[in-house]
């Protein structure tokens, strides 16, 4: 339709991410591990950063989904205008538990009601973005 | 220690050009490159048959949907060469970010190694139609997969994350961040080319204008621009046949990020490390140490690398950036002050992306800064882009 707001970005599986992705559908958040050290990597790419290997055949491991908070923002304006209607929106960088500095970033789903401060726990969410296609994202943990 | 770099103070700039910038240029960005490029040969005292070398980082930073198209968006040096007539030994770009301090390190060991003698460098930067980081992506494939379906996207987000990290480990607030701006575009507005020239920013404004990614706002992004600029570059030697004063190269360093990270994500640790390294380098391959530097030009793309380089250039103890400048640190008033954004940089011209720190150090050391000189500004050190990916090109007025 002319003139009409194109969608979120949905991801496209490649030969890597695939089982990421299709961890993700069922709502299970995985992280890439290394089959020789055993170390997580985010994102994946060609070598294992934590041992080198230029052949970690990296296995999307299931994680605790726990973490916590290093920084946030809050989005006012999106250069994807598929997240306009989303406006504004809390951005959480986290920290998750499984290693130091394994971190990644993620839409933070619920409004907290206290400031949010450095430290604060989350756990793992998901949004459904598309047929099939879900996205990982975050929600303040309880208690 | 190595000891200071070979190339260290055998290269000097002799001369330069600078467009005005404007929010769109009346002719494509190509023809004003051009232009400008005569302009910096002739301010040289040289013809185009003398220049041998041509020089840029061609790289248009947007992470918007647009073409890229030579000698409209970008001007590659190849273009440049076809375009300006000359014949060069040497053409080059370089891609790596912190695309100025890498250019001019390119210029450096060109004439140092003989592959060139007289090297024009140039940087041209381009404000499409519409938009500058719009993108309409309904699909993110490779790195972006990992970032932009959750709507982590474009480099306000990215330099939002480490600037709260700021403010929440040293207590710091975008109050104190009004210093900052409003200094780039007292400064700015002092600057005749300058988009902002005679428009300061209040503090009032500064604080009222809309967040775009909180704690980032409007006034602590540079505005998108067309401009250009030009400089020459030749040895020491030759250099002193020329008109002007030369200012000579000292050395330079840059950054290399520490870890895989997702794409633009760029933690404040991450930063302020590798930060450090980079400026350790510096002081190594130029044989001068912090405490000698009285004109740090650093980098301002967005504010908050303002207080980021004050703290890895060493003018203030890590984590007191924002007390410095609110106290007056960088006051470009107050003559005991280190006037880090006299240039106005980035905030106070437009997005030059390193120009303005790199022309305010050659200006103020060759004396050519008119009435905004300084008297006896002897080291200056021009920062681009983030400390970690980034630059730092140290200047002397004075041989070394």
């Amino acid at each position: 339709v002319t003139g009409a707001v194109p969608g979120r970005p949905v991801p496209v599986p490649d030969p890597l991410s695939a089982p990421y992705w299709a961890a993700a559908a069922r709502h299970v958040l995985t992280v890439a591990r290394c089959s020789l050290c055993q170390g997580y990597s985010i994102p994946p790419g060609q070598t294992c950063e934590q041992c080198g290997s230029t052949d970690p055949q990296f296995a999307f491991t299931p994680v605790s989904g726990r973490g916590v908070i290093r920084s946030w923002t809050v989005m006012h304006q999106s250069f994807l205008p598929g997240f306009d209607a989303d406006l504004p929106f809390t951005l959480v960088d986290v920290e998750l538990a499984e290693q130091a500095e394994l971190r990644m970033i993620g839409r933070l789903l619920n409004r907290p009601e206290a400031p949010l401060r450095v430290g604060t726990p989350v756990t793992v969410a998901f949004e459904d973005v598309a047929a099939g296609v879900s996205v990982p994202a975050f929600s303040l943990a309880e208690g | 220690m190595r000891g200071k770099m070979a190339a260290s103070g055998k290269v000097a700039i002799a001369g330069y050009a600078h467009s005005a910038v404007t929010r769109h240029a009346p002719r494509p960005l190509g023809a004003l490159a051009v232009d400008v490029a005569r302009q910096a040969i002739a301010d040289a005292g040289l013809t185009l048959e003398q220049v041998d070398g041509i020089v840029t980082a061609a790289l248009f930073p947007t992470v918007g949907a647009h073409a890229i198209e030579d000698g409209i968006s970008t001007v590659t040096s190849n273009w440049m060469a076809g375009h300006l007539g000359a014949r060069p030994r040497y053409a080059a770009g370089f891609q790596g970010m912190g695309q100025l301090s890498g250019a001019v390190a390119l210029a450096v060991n060109a004439i140092v190694s003989g592959a060139a003698d007289y090297v024009l460098l140039y940087r041209a930067l381009y404000n499409p139609p519409g938009r500058y980081h719009g993108n309409p992506m309904t699909e993110a494939t490779g790195p972006n997969q990992w970032a932009a379906p959750a709507g982590f996207f474009g480099p306000m987000a990215m330099i939002a994350l480490p600037y709260n990290e700021y403010l929440q480990r040293y207590g710091a607030t975008r109050q104190d961040m009004a210093a900052v701006v409003t200094e780039a575009r007292k400064n700015g507005a002092r600057i005749p080319w300058s988009y902002w020239h005679k428009r300061a920013l209040s503090r009032e404004e500064y604080l009222a204008a809309p967040m775009i990614a909180d704690p980032v706002g409007r006034y602590d992004c540079d505005i998108p621009v067309d401009g250009v600029a030009a400089f020459i570059l030749t040895s020491r030697e030759r250099a002193l046949d020329l008109p002007h004063r030369p200012v000579q190269v000292a050395g330079y360093a840059s950054g290399v990020p520490p870890r895989r990270r997702l794409p633009m994500h760029w933690p404040l640790d991450d930063l302020m490390g590798v930060g450090q390294q980079t400026a350790r380098q510096l002081w190594e391959n130029t044989g001068i140490g912090p405490q000698e530097v009285d004109l740090p030009q650093v980098y301002d793309g967005f504010s908050p690398f303002v207080w980021f380089w004050l703290e890895v250039l060493g003018c203030c103890p890590v984590g007191e950036a924002h007390r410095f400048v609110t106290g007056g640190g960088i006051d470009s008033d107050r003559p005991d002050a280190l006037p880090a954004l006299s240039g106005g940089g980035a905030l106070g011209n437009g997005r030059m992306h390193g120009v303005p720190q790199m022309l305010e150090c050659y200006l103020q050391l060759s004396g050519r800064a008119g009435g905004r000189q300084r008297e006896g500004a002897a080291v200056g050190v021009a920062c681009q882009s983030s400390p970690h990916y980034g630059g730092a090109v140290m200047y002397t007025a004075e041989p070394t």
